[in-house]
């Protein structure tokens, strides 16, 4: 959520291995992001246009003054985070390569796209990247077998798109119930919260509620997508990705709100009435005890 | 990694003993009236499938797909639910030879069942019940096996065997039970299709097949568990008239054993440790079992089911919400310490478990003790890495962070403290060890075979000795088998 403190920029910009090396990042909050989806009504056609003047923030409650308001101008970093598990042998995974195909076609050349499989095991099939053939060849490498880690590899998925200054867009498919992780649902939302990543869900359903999902997608301000088959997975990720490129990315630094812990947040347009859909909030550095001011 | 987990319960039992198992057919509300009993009234065919019975008894090899298990096995229906009703009426005369009438609950099925034998065939029962009780030398069985036809001579080598084992009508008790055990343990291939039509109510268990956390199949079973238990409730110490199973150490051993492989194959069975802690409710090990099989039906995968699973009407899964399944577990796992102090892996799952609950501050003085007192690495590895989500919870950074990492020295290629290590440094704002930890994950190697992490098999960590235990119990009935 934070713009990066200038010393984590610079080591972003030069990669992850780099960015290891980097000391601790700055807890203040020089400025925040977010990014907003705004249609005329729920699920209706994305409202356009708008500038920095149309809209209302308010963190805590405090009126904020909107410095910056970016739309299709930065390239996008979309992590594909797929569940690889039993479940989605057969049909399933063809479906799947299928959808992320059609998902890569719909990029610009400057967005860049990574891709992570869980089953039981976390992998990384392609790290970021704008050569797009490379993670089409590790989608056509992918395999189904094992239980599903949908928690540890949606926190993979989220990782990759916190290790580049980019707009992280992560894509969470999964067709079952977590099975295997090590990692908590608390963790990962904990995360989430702190993350600039949006993420979207496509699950098939079920009669098992995707709360995980659910959660996470409300808590990044994106969306959750439920299919009945995975044949339809193809439109979904492509709605994914048409969505995401109207949404703005929204800028401004915070005044006359506590520099550390939750800040809520809410979206408006100035003087007409829209749908807006945007992280509820954002959790400010590092926690001094576990689960202080986290929203349930 | 646990394939496939299943659920299942029995819908007879041969004997009593509660049923709380996690697929359950409803209770019909009682009539008002005693209920009439259903007549059974049997076959030639019947008595024959008993006198088998008998002779599998000493033709079955321990651990072995033989002849013997195979006919056994085939067995199944209605023809099963009749041959345990005649070897109950074998199990009557066996006890009390002068008995005539003959009748049958299922807990399962409030209509009790009458059997009716003709004269001929209950003569025949009584034949095979004084070979198998070790009596044919009595007069009253020495005038009935005089008589021509009756027992053939591998039934007479049968009485001799039960005769030189000086174990009483518990040789049959005990052999039959392993045979049951066998056919539940090694599943021989089915020799003909089943249907759905082939089990009246209340002739067979429900299981319900769980892979990947969904529901794969929901099928009616025999139930050769419930046999067995059936035939063990009757065992009889030398010194007693009466059944006294909980006193017998090859029924210990048993009902340790076969749980472990309940919890090994995942093949999950909540009235095998109903019964087991009836019979022997303080001892740690059952108790210890108790605990672990209510820990598994808090995972993850198992709750899915819990509320996704389709049913016919009737049938319930008899599985607790998760706080409710973790509370259970806690308390077996505190019984089993108050049993037997020593135990690590106790305090590791108790630990686990209490976590689990948010109750970090008691789970980290059962993990630093089940550390401290194992040498063994994979309970030391489960230990550091749920010690250090207690200390994390706790807000104890730096110690939390030392816990994972003696955890990733015990196994470096697991991915959980990697993704604990992840989440930790990210939690303390650090984003750059957060990033190190994760590449971590990333460059580990492509294949599971080559990146084992044990918490992939958590939930069946316990059973690991599970051949031991098996060997340990077959012992004894090894080599007896006829050449």
């Amino acid at each position: 959520m934070k713009v990066p403190a200038l010393s984590m920029a610079a080591a972003l910009l030069i990669g992850t291995q780099l960015a290891a090396q980097q000391p601790m990042f700055s807890t203040r909050v020089e400025a925040v992001r977010v990014d907003v989806l705004v249609t005329d009504r729920e699920n209706g056609p994305a409202l356009l246009g708008l500038g920095p003047d149309d809209f209302d923030v308010l963190d805590n409650g405090v009126p904020q003054k909107v410095e910056l308001v970016s739309f299709e101008q930065i390239p996008l970093n979309v992590i594909l985070a797929l569940d690889l598990s039993d479940s989605v042998e057969g049909d399933r995974l063809e479906h799947l390569q299928a959808a992320s195909s059609a998902l890569i076609n719909g990029l610009e050349k400057d967005d860049q796209v990574a891709l992570v499989g869980f089953s039981h095991v976390v992998t990384l099939g392609a790290a970021l990247t704008s050569d797009h053939s490379k993670v089409r060849q590790a989608l056509g490498d992918t395999f189904a077998s094992g239980d599903t880690a949908l928690i540890d590899g949606t926190f993979a998925g989220m990782m990759i798109g916190e290790s580049d200054v980019g707009r992280g867009l992560l894509i969470v498919f999964s067709d079952g119930v977590d099975t295997a992780s090590w990692l908590t649902p608390d963790k990962v939302l904990d995360a989430a919260r702190r993350s600039d990543v949006v993420a979207y869900g496509v699950v098939v359903q079920s009669r098992n509620k995707p709360e995980f999902v659910r959660e996470l997608t409300s808590a990044t301000g994106g969306r959750l997508y439920e299919i009945e088959r995975t044949s339809a997975l193809d439109k979904a990720f492509v709605q994914v990705l048409e969505e995401f490129r109207q949404r703005y990315l929204v800028s401004y630094t915070p005044r006359g709100v506590e520099p550390t812990g939750w800040h809520r947040l809410t979206v408006s347009i100035k003087g007409r009435r829209a749908t807006v859909r945007a992280r509820p909030g954002y959790l400010a550095g590092p926690v001094s005890t576990p689960d202080a001011a986290l929203p349930r | 990694m646990t394939p496939r987990l299943s659920v299942v319960t029995a819908a007879l039992l041969l004997s009593g003993g509660a049923l709380g198992a996690q697929v359950q057919r409803q209770q019909p509300i009682p009539p008002a009236a005693t209920p009439v009993p259903e007549i059974s009234i049997a076959t030639d065919a019947r008595i024959s499938r008993v006198e088998f019975w008998l002779k599998a008894l000493l033709d079955h090899e321990q651990g072995i797909t033989d002849e013997a298990l195979k006919t056994v096995a085939s067995w199944w229906g209605d023809d099963l639910q009749t041959m345990r009703l005649d070897v109950n009426a074998l199990l009557r005369l066996m006890r009390s030879p002068g008995t005539v009438r003959f009748s049958w609950q299922s807990q399962n099925d409030p209509k009790p069942r009458d059997i009716r034998y003709a004269p001929a065939q209950l003569q025949r029962l009584r034949a095979f019940a004084c070979v198998a009780s070790g009596t044919a030398r009595e007069p009253a069985c020495a005038t009935i096996l005089r008589q021509r036809g009756l027992v053939d001579d591998d039934l007479l080598e049968l009485a001799i065997r039960v005769q030189d084992a000086q174990d009483g009508d518990n040789f049959v008790l005990r052999r039959g039970a392993m045979l049951h055990t066998d056919i539940a343990i090694l599943k021989p291939a089915p020799t003909e299709p089943r249907s759905a039509a082939g089990y009246s109510p209340g002739s067979g268990g429900y299981r319900v097949l769980i892979q990947d956390g969904r529901q794969m199949n929901l099928s009616q079973t025999d139930d050769h568990w419930e046999i067995a238990r059936g035939l063990l409730a009757n065992i009889r110490p030398a010194d007693s008239s009466r059944p006294a199973p909980g006193r017998d150490e090859m029924v210990r051993r048993w009902y340790r054993a076969t749980a472990t492989w309940m919890q090994d194959a995942g093949d999950h069975e909540t009235q095998h440790l109903d019964r087991a802690r009836e019979l022997f409710p303080t001892d740690p090990d059952i108790l210890f079992l108790s605990g672990s099989q209510h820990e598994t039906y808090a995972s993850a995968a198992v709750q899915s089911v819990r509320e996704g699973a389709v049913l016919p009407a009737g049938v319930t899964i008899e599985i607790g919400t998760e706080a409710r399944e973790l509370r259970q577990a806690e308390t077996f796992f505190r019984r089993s310490l108050a049993a037997k102090i020593a135990q690590p892996e106790a305090h590791l799952r108790l630990g686990h478990v209490l976590g689990e609950l948010n109750r970090h501050t008691d789970a980290v003085p059962e993990l630093e003790e089940a550390i401290k007192s194992t040498s063994e690495d994979l309970l030391r590895y489960f230990g550091f890495l749920l010690l250090g989500t207690s200390q994390e919870a706790l807000g104890r950074y730096d110690d939390a962070q030392a816990s994972y990492e003696r955890a990733s020295t015990l196994y470096p290629t697991a991915q959980s403290p990697f993704l604990a290590l992840t989440e930790l440094a990210r939690r303390r704002g650090n984003r750059a060890a957060a990033l190190r930890s994760m590449q971590e994950v990333f460059d580990l190697p492509w294949s599971q075979f080559q990146r084992y992490d044990p918490w992939w098999d958590y939930d069946v960590a316990q059973s690991r000795h599970v051949g031991d235990l098996l060997k340990e119990l077959r012992q004894p009935f090894l080599n007896e088998a006829r050449p």
